[in-house]
């Protein structure tokens, strides 16, 4: 459990008291990172995180893309929810441009966001079950998910890693079919929800193994920045779509969902909720999508000098990009600050103490994106 | 004494041909029911409504080399899952596919059985112990976790049943059954069945070989035949288990007009199908809550239950 934000330091035990167990890099249930765990029986006396075996070296691969190409690499951050990191490029860049654009473009690309941030807390809301070891819950979200994937097919051509949204504005104009399909998705999701909700929420083992289990306190969330539903599990109602509104959410009207425990039940409620509030924006933006037949405006091909810091809220917590151009066609210096690196983290500080068996439950409850854990 | 007779029996039907089928059969219903309730199709392109899938993937695993881990014992580490399998084989010679057809029928079949399985958990904790591996080490202990907490409810459950019925003996305790029989057992049943899915390591009580904690258990050094006799091992555990649910409460082969052996193989599905769809819905517990799940509510239970008989029995 965890006792005071303080890592232990000091070795532990004599040699052979502990066993040195390495959960990952290959490990069912640990994605390409190893976390190295010391147990005293079932019990975990100690972890350490090492991530960093699918490092991509973004950062740098964006100084050697145009403006405009980035996008695809930027995208690849995490696949699942490519859309809130494209999001966040092409305002970085208009930012820099000084580029406005139209109102209508930014409300498509608010739908386009909340379908990347509901096809992500899909895969999470099955993954948080698959962690132990039930798979039911995953192929019914990802059979629920998959009316958005036909959306954005439809729309972009691809079913993930779209490259919908380009500086200036959203890749192709939206047509009617696109429109009729995502209308689909969302009566399916409406109509199938209260039976996932019933089955997902109240389902007793889960409330069992999840409840109390992994508790974040908030002064951990500060200590350590935690981003995104860990955060807002833990009591603190940041929300960048709230608090710093971009690309015309402040016309929207939705609720941070917030809970106070700070458990790993509690990371789960806040996934499973937020996925109502997003379907609750893109009907609203819908129904409220501004005339215009301008879906894309001119951004320069080099941008003039100068730095910019731009933040959205991706489906993992927010997500800042810092971008220096010294008036080329491409960046000078891209920093990437993203969530679930910094989520990573709590890890340590709270799993010593559970049994191994939680340790699974802890981390799928972090709601990690190992794309965007080693960029 | 008809030897061709005996050489059947325990070679083909009901024997070990038959008992390979089962794996086989086990193996696809479990694929094909949990894709079902998963909304998906399960096998499906390999023979006809994918019966072969099964088969090919066994003769896939069948060619797979045997790595032997360095600080293996290899002798332990390569006997291991042959006794496992055999001790479970010798279950299966136990139960009445109808009057006539069984392998071995004893005045102590019952006990015999629950002894043997019983048995078990120590071959599989040796099994993860000759690994020299940590994760099947761990789930070699965790083997012993199921021990003490599935065995004693289902030793109570399953002799609450002989108390009953006042035999041992699978045929006559089948010959016995009634309605009667089957109501007063029906608490029993119940606890038998958890206790079922317990010793047999099913979900949610699949904590040895829980795969997001400690990969595959004692399994996760085994490869080709040895991982396949281990996991044939398993599966026919599940087989056997059933099949001793099915003689023990629900009157085994006795049913009208179909012959013996069809109404117990349906009353086998039957059973099959409930610890398909209870893996399907419900998710691992941890294995303390297990502990305190049988000593706080299953064995008491159980004990009440056999006090419970004890007393219908004497009115």
């Amino acid at each position: 459990m965890y006792k005071g934000a303080q890592i232990i330091t000091e070795p532990i035990g004599k040699e052979g008291d502990l066993m040195v167990l390495n959960w990952g890099v290959q490990h069912p249930a640990s994605g390409p990172m190893r976390i190295k765990v010391w147990l005293d029986g079932e019990t975990i006396v100690k972890v350490e995180n090492d991530p960093g075996y699918v490092t991509r070296n973004m950062e740098k691969m964006l100084e050697y893309r145009t403006w405009e190409n980035a996008v695809v690499n930027v995208e690849r951050i995490c696949f699942i929810d490519d859309l809130g990191t494209i999001l966040n490029w092409a305002l970085a860049i208009e930012k820099l441009a000084e580029v406005e654009v139209p109102k209508n473009v930014e409300y498509f690309r608010v739908i386009l966001a909340e379908v990347g941030r509901i096809v992500s807390h899909l895969i999470g809301v099955g993954g948080m079950f698959g962690a132990l070891g039930v798979a039911t819950p995953m192929m019914w979200v990802l059979s629920l998910r998959e009316f958005y994937l036909d959306f954005l097919e439809h729309y972009s051509g691809y079913r993930i890693s779209t490259a919908a949204i380009v500086p200036g504005g959203v890749r192709f104009e939206p047509t009617k079919e696109d429109m009729e399909l995502l209308k689909k998705a969302i009566k399916e999701t409406e109509k199938r929800w209260p039976e996932y909700k019933e089955v997902f929420k109240d389902n007793p083992t889960l409330v069992e193994r999840y409840k109390g289990v992994g508790i974040i306190p908030k002064e951990l969330v500060y200590k350590l920045g935690l981003r995104g539903p860990v955060a807002r599990a833990s009591g603190v109602a940041y929300d960048y779509r709230k608090t710093y509104p971009y690309s015309s959410y402040e016309d929207f009207n939705f609720n941070v969902v917030v809970k106070e425990e700070g458990d790993a039940y509690a990371r789960f409620l806040v996934v499973l909720e937020e996925i109502e509030e997003s379907v609750k924006i893109i009907k609203q933006a819908m129904e409220g999508m501004p005339e215009g037949d301008k879906w894309k405006v001119r951004v320069p091909k080099k941008i003039k000098a100068g730095e910019t810091f731009s933040a959205v809220e991706w489906a993992r917590g927010g997500i800042e990009y810092f971008v220096v151009s010294d008036g080329g066609t491409e960046p000078y210096r891209v920093k990437i600050s993203a969530p679930s690196f910094m989520n990573i983290w709590a890890l340590e500080y709270i799993a010593p103490g559970h049994k191994l068996a939680d340790l699974a439950t802890i981390f799928a409850s972090l709601y990690i994106c190992h794309g965007d854990l080693d960029r | 004494m008809d030897w061709g007779w005996i050489l059947f029996k325990t070679l083909v039907f009901p024997g070990l041909t038959f008992l390979l089928l089962v794996i086989f059969a086990t193996f696809y219903l479990e694929r094909k029911l949990v894709a079902d309730m998963h909304g998906r199709t399960g096998p499906y392109y390999v023979g006809p409504y994918g019966l072969l899938q099964t088969v090919a993937d066994i003769f896939k695993i069948l060619q797979k080399e045997v790595i032997i881990h360095r600080e293996a014992d290899k002798l332990l580490f390569l006997v291991v899952p042959a006794v496992a399998f055999f001790m479970v084989a010798l279950v299966a010679a136990f139960i009445p596919y109808s009057e006539t057809l069984w392998i071995v029928s004893t005045p102590y079949d019952l006990v015999i059985s629950l002894a043997l399985l019983t048995s078990l958990p120590a071959i599989f904790l040796f099994a993860g112990w000759v690994s020299k591996s940590k994760y099947p080490f761990i789930g070699g202990i965790r083997v012993i976790n199921q021990l003490i907490s599935g065995e004693i409810p289902l030793w109570l459950a399953g002799l609450s049943v002989a108390l009953w019925y006042g035999t041992f003996n699978y045929v006559e305790i089948v010959q016995k059954f009634d309605l009667i029989g089957f109501l007063v057992n029906l608490v029993g049943f119940v606890i038998f069945l958890v206790a079922i899915l317990i010793v047999a390591d099913r979900p949610p009580f699949d904590i040895p070989e829980a795969e997001q904690e400690i990969v595959y258990g004692f399994l996760t050094e085994y490869t080709g035949v040895g991982y396949l006799l281990l996991a044939g091992a398993k599966f026919l555990e599940i087989f056997v288990l059933a099949a001793m649910t099915v003689t023990l409460f629900l009157g085994g082969f006795k049913g009208p007009f179909l012959p013996g052996w069809v109404w117990f193989l349906i009353k086998i599905f039957t059973v099959y199908y409930l610890a398909f769809a209870i893996r399907a819905s419900t998710p691992r517990i941890r294995l303390d809550q297990l502990i305190k799940f049988t000593w706080n509510i299953l064995v008491p239970l159980a004990l009440l239950n056999i006090v419970f008989i004890l007393v219908i029995k004497a009115l």
